[in-house]
């Protein structure tokens, strides 16, 4: 191999992919802002009793599902202007675009958990004669929001991941920053690294916590 | 007010149908070869010499960890390096979406390995099974039927991650669609159908994936 | 050699990490034996079963199998005789059949991937234990598809497949719906009329009574009592024993 790395222009503009990483983060915090509150809404829709509610919370989940998320991020950024002939800042639509396909991710891991409540827990409450919100916010949320928990901070983590697609539509986040960054040095090589690193950095630590969580459920429930 | 034209994509169909071929050529392509990386891998995270052991878990670690869309691009930039002649867009995104394809695998064969009940161990000494017996003819069976429906799982997610090749220019669904969308000025009706296709092909798939699942925990329901 | 044991345990030692299981347990059976053990839950009978059948490591002590070593605590290593382990058979709680093979190739599988028996004479013999045990017509079902006595006849046909000189028995119908203990039980007393030699872990103290000859009672990590049935279940010599007895019949009424 005759190339040579040269990692200089890259620490020289290491500035650079800071502000772009600033941006991801912004990204990822607030789509997960979204996740975690719409997805458990759209959880509770999919065990509604009416099928009129259940029917659209399922349509959207499967659609966010089965779909990329590119074709989600790019629809929305040339869709959404168009139909309802409004135009936001893009950061707001990326921010859009991503936590709802979260919460789409979200309310299936809530619906899950909740479901992996086992029935003698409903029965047990019965017979003790715990009803409605007593029995939903003491016995089965925190019941479902254990078995939650890694799903949530896995499909969290993964966003943060898919937040490099919003480079495609011109967000300046790290993503972004580094292809920028590639073309004006000409070190694609060198920059991808780093910037790569730079994800990996971020994503490793918290799919340890999730590994080191689910070590310890298996743990209890053995 | 806009007006929309639903028939626009059907002008389209054959280049569309073209680009679905693409992504579905290089999802089976990679999947199959991810399935066969990510079988190795997996004994090679359980190897007794530490340093391949070490070695597998970091590339797992590292294609989980990283954005699927920065894979593929420093694979562009890097593989030409490395084999010392340009391989050609086709071969670069197989050789990205293999690698990413086996690091998901892999995690699908540790978790199946792992969920062969101790049970089974005992039973095998008790019986006198041992070593090559033991895992050709009771532990690899029970390891792949356990694994089947996650490698469905896998399937879904490889197709739909396949979209990011067009950001490279691969002349794939995403990128024959947004193409036609840039150059008729028809970004809903467009990419509206994009994700139609999509759709159409994941969703049957996820479908399939509950059904698989159900009947084999019945048969393995010992 | 006529006169050695089937079986000799002696001093067994045990533990799990600071947890003392057995502290020097002396056991030994003869052909004719048929052994019970009872013991309060916690006191390591599954273990003892576990230990002669060769999945657990000792602390310290010996067993031997026809005067011969089977098991030895040797330096900082269990050894174990694979030669004597292959005549020692199991059946588990749990029946842990193979559930990708049907019924026949259950059966089959050890005979023919490891005693190099050919697959036709595997599966006639496996046919006369399934016809025997009433199983035949199940022959080509998966476990999957059978009730839990099935399954557990068929767990005992397997181990039988390997003609063993010893075989043991841990809570075989603990995990039964009390309406198929019986046709399990039943299996079990024929091959007890067979005289097969055998050792039991169960809780059904009437079953006990009706198969064994011989009960042990284990507690604290050593044998407290071991004599007939009528001796150890009606009229315990220890007073450890008796307390343990009569507050399990007593739970029964």
């Amino acid at each position: 191999m005759s190339y040579d790395l040269q990692f200089f222009y890259v620490w020289q503009n290491l500035d650079k992919l800071g502000q772009g990483l600033v941006v991801s983060l912004e990204l990822t915090g607030l789509a997960n802002l979204i996740g975690l509150t719409l997805g458990f809404g759209v959880a509770l829709l999919l065990r509604a009793k009416s099928a009129l509610l259940r029917a659209p919370a399922a349509a959207m989940v499967e659609v966010f599902r089965c779909t990329p998320v590119l074709v989600q991020v790019v629809w929305f950024f040339y869709c959404v202007p168009i139909l309802f002939n409004l135009f936001i800042d893009p950061m707001v639509m990326g921010v859009l675009a991503l936590g709802v396909n979260l919460a789409a991710f979200n309310a299936e891991g809530y619906r899950a958990a909740i479901q992996s409540v086992p029935r003698e827990q409903y029965d047990a409450c019965a017979a003790l004669g715990l009803t409605g919100w007593t029995r939903i916010r003491h016995v089965i949320l925190p019941h479902a929001l254990r078995a939650a928990l890694p799903v949530l901070m896995t499909n969290g983590i993964t966003i943060f991941q898919q937040s490099a697609l919003v480079a495609l539509v011109a967000i300046p986040d790290l993503m972004y920053a580094g292809k920028m960054l590639a073309t004006e040095t000409y070190r694609p090589i060198e920059t991808y690294t780093v910037v790569a690193a730079i994800y990996f950095a971020i994503s490793a630590p918290v799919s340890l916590i999730v590994q080191r969580i689910e070590a310890r459920f298996d743990r209890v429930q053995a | 007010m806009m007006h929309f034209d639903p028939m626009v994509p059907f002008k389209y169909w054959d280049a569309l149908l073209i680009g679905l071929w693409m992504s579905l050529r290089l999802t089976l392509i990679c999947l199959a070869l991810g399935i066969a990386l990510g079988f190795l891998t997996s004994q090679a995270r359980r190897s007794r010499f530490m340093p391949l052991r070490a070695l597998a878990t970091f590339y797992v670690e590292l294609f989980r960890g990283t954005p699927v869309l920065i894979q593929l691009f420093w694979i562009f930039y890097c593989l030409p390096l490395l084999l010392g002649f340009e391989p050609g867009n086709f071969a670069s995104a197989v050789v990205a979406l293999t690698l990413y394809a086996g690091a998901i695998t892999s995690e699908t064969f540790r978790a199946s390995l792992k969920s062969i009940p101790r049970e089974q161990y005992d039973t095998c000494r008790a019986l006198g099974i041992t070593g090559m017996s033991l895992a050709l003819w009771v532990v690899l069976p029970q390891a792949l039927l356990r694994a089947i429906p996650t490698l469905l799982s896998n399937a879904v997610a490889l197709f739909k991650e396949s979209a990011l090749i067009s950001a490279v220019g691969m002349a794939d669904l995403m990128f024959i669609g947004s193409s036609i969308s840039n150059r008729t000025g028809r970004p809903v009706e467009m990419l509206t159908a994009i994700a139609v296709i999509y759709f159409a092909v994941a969703f049957p798939l996820t479908r399939i994936v509950g059904r698989v699942e159900a009947r084999i925990l019945r048969r393995l329901a010992v | 050699m006529a006169q050695d044991k089937l079986l000799k345990i002696h001093n067994l030692h045990k533990s799990y990490g600071d947890l003392e299981i057995f502290k020097g347990l002396t056991l030994s059976m003869d052909r004719g034996d048929r052994l019970v053990i009872i013991g309060p839950s916690g006191g390591g009978k599954s273990t003892l079963l576990r230990i002669v059948m060769g999945l657990e490591d000792i602390v310290g002590g010996d067993i031997y199998m026809d005067g011969k070593p089977y098991i030895l605590r040797d330096g900082a290593k269990t050894k174990i005789d694979r030669k004597l382990q292959a005549r020692v058979g199991m059946v588990f709680q749990h029946y842990t059949l193979f559930p990708h093979l049907d019924i026949l190739r259950n059966l089959t599988l050890a005979p023919v991937k490891t005693r190099g028996m050919s697959r036709a004479e595997a599966e006639e013999k496996a046919m006369g234990l399934l016809t025997r045990f009433g199983l035949d017509a199940k022959a080509h079902a998966y476990p999957s598809q059978l009730s839990g006595g099935q399954k557990q006849r068929v767990a005992i046909a397997r181990a039988l497949m390997l003609d063993p000189d010893l075989l043991l028995f841990d809570e075989v119908t603990s995990a039964l719906d009390p309406e198929l203990v019986a046709e399990v039980e039943a299996v079990m007393m024929e091959l007890a009329e067979a005289g097969m030699p055998m050792m039991i872990v169960t809780h059904d103290m009437h079953f006990a009574r009706n198969i064994a000859s011989r009960v042990v009672f284990a507690a604290g990590g050593v044998v407290v009592e071991d004599g007939p049935p009528e001796q150890v279940l009606d009229a315990p010599q220890v007073a450890r024993t008796r307390e343990f007895v009569e507050r399990v019949f007593a739970k029964k009424r």
